[in-house]
């Protein structure tokens, strides 16, 4: 008796989600650490006028941003370490693809969980009587980001599972690999917030991340098998 | 049938064991014997499919085929180990694994499967995170997830860590009527004594290993 | 064990082989600083170009040579050639790290600064990080076909994510500002200087080449003595 690889894919995306909800604790921490950081970073720069805070307000809340999902994306398998689990997986008949895919599902949900959150509140606490930050199109950038951050992330995430200094190996490997991502997202968004609407720069921009999406995506689900399969 | 011809592995330089053949037909339990460090965990990660061997083949037989992934026919146990997702409670590990199977279990067959090995209370069975459970019950959580499986084949490294004289015979009983219906195992333990009349076979790895 | 009997073939011919590409090195050299013209904007200063470019390309070069032994050790599944992809690897974060000093160097009279963000040499940077990081990476896991496998997958991942790199910063740059650095466009290059520079480019990799095979025997040659001294172990 086998499951189908659609079977085994929604198998694993309940079990995951379930392993989330079940600790509380690993869907709160990511949020916290993001609005821990945007507190920080009004402290750090103090007052600003309008003309600075539209740019200082992307440039912080797209890095927090980027620093929560990291955090979130490193502990991606931390459940599944607990024993062993994840070497019971791989010696149960599962295709490869239905784990990477489920493990995306997930990231890109609990990457959302995490998103969404950052933006709003970054938005709130640069807010002044002038200007309008929070815009959903800068939403739709960030999530458009989140889709190849999440396919590296689980890369990462597995590529890191037997190291023996994960926790610093991760954001090591993850900060310089995603930096066309940080870049692409924030100038696309301030394009974007400036001229109102999508504008061919803003589109080169984006097309840069859908680039990137795409090549990630694709590494992701051709590599990922590497990693699960020793025999 | 479970068919393992020429099996070498090597630890980096160093080689465990070599040219190691054995067939587990229905109703064998196969002891994987030897001293301390000899091997015996990795073997049966090895046919497991954990780690690769140096050479040799592992091929798991149906109406004398070859099957295309042989992991559909096999349960592994590890020794230190349980593979439960320790957040969570017993039902919902019984059924994660079972479904991954393809199995479509309901929770009444799994509170049925937790009744022999004292672990079908409601206190215990939902809600209640495996972590906080002793470790005998851990283990018997694990030995429930694998009568469970439907798989023919059990690769066993020290079922036996934990448990108490009760579930021993459970286990004892258990492992009985799965030789008797087809079933196969591969069997390392220390204790030989539960086991004691249902040995078909003994492969000494100290025999088999590197000069 | 007479010492001489120590040495293969291999060896000598490596040795023959090292000391050929040194010699093209500082052939090279003497050519960048007495057969090269003078530049009319940046006088003498603008030679460092000849180490600056070569390094760069042998850089880059690298990853691409780390993608193509990842796939290869994919795909065959042989230790050797993680040797010498991580060799790859270290000849790759050398010559990274060369090119940031040079252009460092080469930046603080031509541009007025030690370092700007240009995207040339931002890039290198980044894959300066990313050297680091497989390094790191590498020396963190346990040896073995699993190390193979994990090493290998990032060496594909950080070759894919160059050319991203070197586009998000190129717009990066030239959507805030001009790019403030002179840039020696092909079309306004003297061809004295142009061929020096493309001999030079091909006498680096042709070196960095040689230091990786070098460096991937010397990584093969240790697990051969650990290896041996296992056997001598097991037969005790």
């Amino acid at each position: 008796m086998r499951a189908s690889p659609w079977q085994q894919y929604a198998v694993l995306v309940k079990q995951g989600l379930r392993a989330e909800l079940v600790d509380k604790e690993r869907i709160v921490s990511p949020i916290l650490f993001a609005l821990t950081l945007l507190l920080l970073f009004a402290f750090a720069l103090g007052d600003l006028d309008d003309a600075l805070r539209l740019k200082v307000y992307l440039a912080e809340t797209m890095l927090t941003a980027l620093f929560a999902l990291q955090v979130s994306f490193s502990r991606l398998f931390e459940p599944d370490r607990q024993d062993r689990v994840f070497d019971l997986l791989r010696t149960y008949p599962l295709s490869h693809t239905s784990l990477f895919l489920a493990k995306y599902t997930l990231v890109s949900l609990l990457g959302s969980a995490t998103l969404i959150p950052t933006l709003l509140f970054g938005a709130f606490l640069n807010q002044s009587p002038k200007l309008q930050l929070f815009s959903w199109t800068v939403v739709g950038i960030a999530l458009l980001a989140l889709a190849g951050l999440g396919a590296l992330g689980v890369l990462l995430s597995a590529l890191t599972l037997k190291a023996n200094a994960r926790q610093i190996l991760y954001p090591l490997l993850y900060f310089p690999l995603t930096t066309p991502v940080l870049l692409a997202a924030i100038q696309s968004s301030r394009l974007c917030l400036e001229a109102g609407g999508l504008t061919p720069d803003v589109n080169s921009w984006l097309g840069l991340l859908v680039a990137f999406d795409c090549i990630y995506i694709t590494l992701g689900i051709l590599l990922f098998t590497e990693l699960v399969d020793e025999s | 049938m479970l068919v393992i011809s020429n099996l070498s592995f090597q630890f980096r330089h160093r080689r465990l064991f070599e040219g190691l053949s054995i067939t587990a037909a229905p109703g064998d339990l196969i002891h994987i014997s030897g001293p301390n460090g000899v091997g015996k965990s990795t073997f049966l990660a090895v046919v497991a499919g954990l780690l690769a061997p140096a050479s040799g083949e592992i091929a798991y037989l149906v109406d004398g085929a070859k099957a295309t992934d042989r992991r559909t026919y096999l349960e592994y146990l590890p020794a230190e180990a349980n593979g439960l997702y320790l957040k969570m409670d017993a039902v919902e590990n019984l059924l994660f694994w079972t479904r991954l199977r393809g199995l479509k279990l309901d929770p009444n067959a799994a509170f049925a499967a937790l009744d022999p090995w004292n672990l079908n209370h409601p206190l215990l069975r939902v809600g209640f995170p495996v972590e906080k459970f002793s470790t005998g019950m851990k283990r018997r959580l694990a030995l429930a997830r694998l009568e469970l499986s439907p798989v023919p084949g059990w690769l066993l490294d020290e079922p036996l860590y934990g448990l108490d004289q009760q579930a021993l015979s459970v286990f004892q009983n258990r492992l009985r009527a799965h030789l008797q219906r087809g079933g196969f195992a591969l069997l390392v333990s220390h204790d030989l004594e539960p086991f004691r009349g249902l040995i078909t076979q003994t492969i000494d790895l100290a025999k088999r290993s590197a000069p | 064990m007479k010492a001489e009997t120590m040495f293969t073939p291999e060896d000598r011919r490596d040795f023959l082989l090292g000391t050929f590409f040194q010699l093209l090195v500082i052939a090279h050299w003497c050519v960048a600083f007495f057969y090269a013209p003078v530049d009319i904007h940046q006088g003498a200063v603008y030679r460092i170009m000849f180490l600056h470019v070569p390094s760069a390309f042998a850089a880059f070069a690298s990853s691409l040579a780390l993608c193509v032994l990842s796939i290869v050790a994919l795909r065959k599944r042989q230790e050797n050639i993680m040797a010498l992809a991580k060799g790859t690897a270290e000849v790759g974060l050398l010559f990274t790290i060369l090119t940031l000093a040079t252009g460092s160097i080469w930046g603080r009279p031509t541009w007025g600064t030690w370092w700007t963000w240009d995207a040339r040499l931002t890039t290198t940077f980044l894959l300066a990080l990313m050297y680091a990081g497989y390094l790191l990476l590498y020396g963190s896991l346990a040896p073995g076909p699993g190390r193979t496998r994990v090493c290998a997958v990032l060496g594909i991942l950080i070759f894919a994510d160059v050319p991203i790199i070197y586009k998000s910063v190129t717009w990066w740059r030239t959507l805030h500002q001009p790019p403030s650095m002179i840039r020696q466009g092909g079309s306004t290059m003297d061809p004295e200087i142009l061929g020096t520079l493309v001999a030079g480019i091909v006498v680096m990799c042709l070196y960095a080449a040689w230091l990786i095979r070098v460096r991937g025997r010397n990584l093969i040659l240790a697990d051969e003595v650990e290896s041996a001294s296992f056997q001598t172990f097991d037969r005790q």
